[in-house]
């Protein structure tokens, strides 16, 4: 059985990503990437589309932002493009029109954001035949094609889902219902850091469950026999997965509001601009 | 629990061991110096090239390391993240066909002197972004990887958003086209050779859940050496939802591929297409008489499909298959009945078909190595003295080199 492997990113291109290059900070890179994604899945939501494209979406975002700077491309038009594009991929298409109105208005409720707190946010549709809609569905249209150049047209996607059941299957806890779910959530949340784009799917799915195993302090093999690192019986190794959970756990730090604000005023390659010309 | 607290940040300790795209085992690279890793980076080759599994068999001479070592697959087996590289990284040589979807010509790339082919695709007036039949057809290549289905090297670009090139390896023959030219038609044993390796790609495919659904001479690519190659996922698509999948649920869409194998196998036989017809309703006539009508018995639900009560059904007759396949086995046209059989469901599988005692009993398939080797039209070649000569497909003249609009 031959196998097909989805692309990582290389030693160098983690190092140094195109945005560190133009000058972009790592933890704003890092930030942008969360915030991206978590637009992604708020707009797959709000579209009802299905689990798999959105994370799918997401991976192919993540991937980007290797071989490409948030100088050039904004995180609003480039994750418009992903779910566009991933819902293709997934069979299951979205109007066009659909997905630029759903931007839209999550792009007015980050710039809502900014001096208004969320109650009072109203959102105005645009009009059928506005301006707005042609300069967005240009930006789709060029994003799409950007997303598929710039990563070489290799835009296959593993998801970690499968693998998830079979490994809680092998660790006797897929009865447990409270764990099963927990580990879905940090594979769900895994989606807004890099690590799909820089490790292969048994390293992610046994950290969601090193995670869990830990939180809830359920014992298993590792824990009883020292020998036996139940993590190896899935092609994992120790390190790689410590160093998983830990870009996973960094979502959860505490973080100033200012902080938090950061990325949503940055959706766009101009946004970006002007940051790095106000912090040179 | 203080894990957030204590764990390395994503910049801070990025040790990411190896390059993928390199392959080399973890254990062997923990002790290499990063210059090395970096060079290695350098020296990276395309993702989809052939260049990638040079560079692993390198590897593996080393040191005899498999790239699974103690169960730890690691991230040197995969491909790096590279964008598209330009058209121009190809000289132009000539066009070999324009098809109903692309342009497909014959191309050299510059570095390393490969001939590839290049397949344009149709992108201009798409009001939904780029193509999802684009989309499947690339992802197909890339899914079906297999000897027996011509390799996709990679996806490169011109200079608008409009230009979208597959990379191909470049194949001499297509099948309809070498039937056509050939003067005597392929032999017993070279029959069971393309009818088996044509299985090995369907049955490779739909294990991988695509369905090509455009299986036809004109879409088998036959090197120099005797193999077919499986072209043109234009058409093709995954099939089976995941949930399917997961629960064992059999989906009946591959057999729409198997009739398929049936029509090419009779007409690599026969020499010319089994079924020639000018329009669907001369075509259901073909078959009804090729065939026999369909019963009830060998296909229940035949009588409920929606145009069935629209046909002027022809009295009930047996099978004609023996007439008109004269010089076949018993076993072989049992092999035709099982490829053409009217009920999906009981249509034989690409799997079950690869073991059918046709292809075990004498004359045994010919060993590919002993094929003769065609002229390649493909390739510009000159047709020599037997070849019957009916008009050439147009061949574009030699413009300008970087002419790929
Ligand atoms: N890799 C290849 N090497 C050599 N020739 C090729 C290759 N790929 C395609 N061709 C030639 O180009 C023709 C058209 O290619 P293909 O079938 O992929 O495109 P198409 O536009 O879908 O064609 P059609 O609609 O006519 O089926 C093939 O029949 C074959 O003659
Ligand atoms: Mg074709």
């Amino acid at each position: 059985m031959e196998i097909n492997l989805t692309p990582l990113a290389t030693l160098s291109q983690i190092k140094e990503t195109p945005s560190r290059r133009d000058g972009i900070p790592a933890d704003l890179e890092d930030d942008l990437r969360a915030y991206g994604a978590k637009m992604i899945q708020q707009a797959g939501i709000l579209l009802k589309q299905k689990q798999v494209a959105m994370a799918t979406a997401q991976v192919l975002f993540q991937r980007f932002w290797y071989t490409s700077s948030m100088e050039k491309y904004g995180i609003a038009e480039i994750g418009m493009g992903a779910l566009y594009l991933a819902s293709k991929l997934e069979e299951c298409p979205l109007r066009m029109r659909d997905v630029i109105n759903v931007y839209d208005l999550l792009i007015q409720q980050a710039k809502h954001l900014k001096s208004h707190d969320i109650s009072t946010f109203h959102y105005e549709p645009m009009s059928y035949f506005s301006q707005t809609f042609y300069d967005m569905k240009d930006a789709l249209i060029v994003a799409e094609m950007q997303l598929l150049k710039r990563l070489g047209f290799y835009v296959d996607v593993s998801l970690p889902y499968g693998t998830l059941v079979n490994y809680l299957r092998v660790l006797n806890l897929l009865d447990d219902g409270k764990a099963c779910q927990m580990a879905w959530g940090y594979l769900n949340d895994a989606l807004q850091t890099p690590v799909y784009a820089i490790y292969p799917i048994p390293v992610i799915v046994c950290a969601s469950i090193f995670l869990v195993i830990r939180h809830l302090q359920l014992p298993l093999p590792s824990e009883r026999e020292s020998e036996l690192r139940w993590w190896e019986l899935f092609d994992a190794s120790y390190d790689d997965v410590w160093l998983v959970c830990g870009l996973i756990m960094r979502l959860y730090r505490p973080r100033s509001q200012a902080d938090q604000l950061r990325p949503s005023q940055l959706l766009t390659k101009k946004d970006v601009r002007r940051w790095l010309h106000d912090h040179k | 629990m203080r894990l957030g607290a204590t764990l390395p940040s994503t910049t801070t300790k990025v040790n990411m061991d190896i390059e993928p795209g390199s392959s080399i085992p973890r254990k062997r690279v923990n002790s290499t110096s990063t210059a090395d890793a970096e060079e290695r980076q350098a020296k990276r080759l395309r993702v989809t090239g052939e260049s990638n599994s040079k560079e692993r068999s390198n590897a593996t001479k080393q040191q005899k390391g498999p790239e699974i070592t103690k169960g730890i697959l690691t991230r040197a087996a995969h491909p790096p993240i590279q964008t598209s590289r330009s058209v121009y990284t190809y000289e132009r040589l000539n066009q070999i066909e324009e098809g109903s979807y692309g342009v497909v010509f014959r191309a050299k790339d510059k570095q390393t002197g490969d001939i590839v082919a290049l397949k344009r695709l149709k992108l201009d007036e798409e009001k939904y972004g780029f193509p999802i039949t684009a989309l499947r057809e690339i992802h197909s290549l890339m899914q079906c990887r297999h000897e027996n289905v011509v390799r996709i090297r990679e996806v490169v670009v011109g200079d608008t958003l409009t230009q979208v090139f597959i990379v191909m390896d470049f194949i001499e023959h297509d099948l309809k086209t070498l039937l056509s030219l050939m003067p005597n038609p392929f032999l017993q044993s070279e029959i069971k050779t393309l009818t088996l390796q044509l299985l090995r790609a369907v049955a490779h495919c739909h294990s991988h859940w695509i369905l090509h659904r455009d299986l036809k001479t004109s879409n088998l690519l036959m090197n120099n050496r005797g193999i077919i190659k499986v072209a043109d996922f234009g058409l093709a698509r995954r099939f089976g939802d995941p949930v399917e999948i997961l629960l064992g649920v059999e989906t009946y869409s591959t057999p729409i591929d198997i009739w398929s194998v049936g029509c090419i196998f009779g007409e690599l036989i026969l020499h010319e297409p089994v079924f020639q017809a000018k329009n669907e309703l001369e075509m259901i006539g073909m078959i009804f008489r090729l065939l026999g009508p369909p019963t009830v018995e060998e296909w229940p639900e035949y009588e409920s499909l929606p145009l069935v009560k629209t046909l002027n059904m022809p009295a009930p007759h047996a099978p004609t298959l023996r007439q008109k396949f004269s010089y076949l086995t018993s076993s072989g046209l049992n092999l035709m009945a099982s490829l053409l059989a009217y009920d999906p469901e009981r249509r034989i599988s690409a799997e079950e078909a690869l073991k059918h005692l046709y292809f075990q009993e004498s004359p045994l398939p010919k060993h590919p190595d002993l094929f003769p080797s065609f002229p390649s039209l493909a390739a510009g070649e000159k047709r020599r003295k037997p070849f019957a000569s009916p008009s050439a497909p147009e061949r574009a003249k030699a413009k300008e080199e970087y002419d790929y609009v």
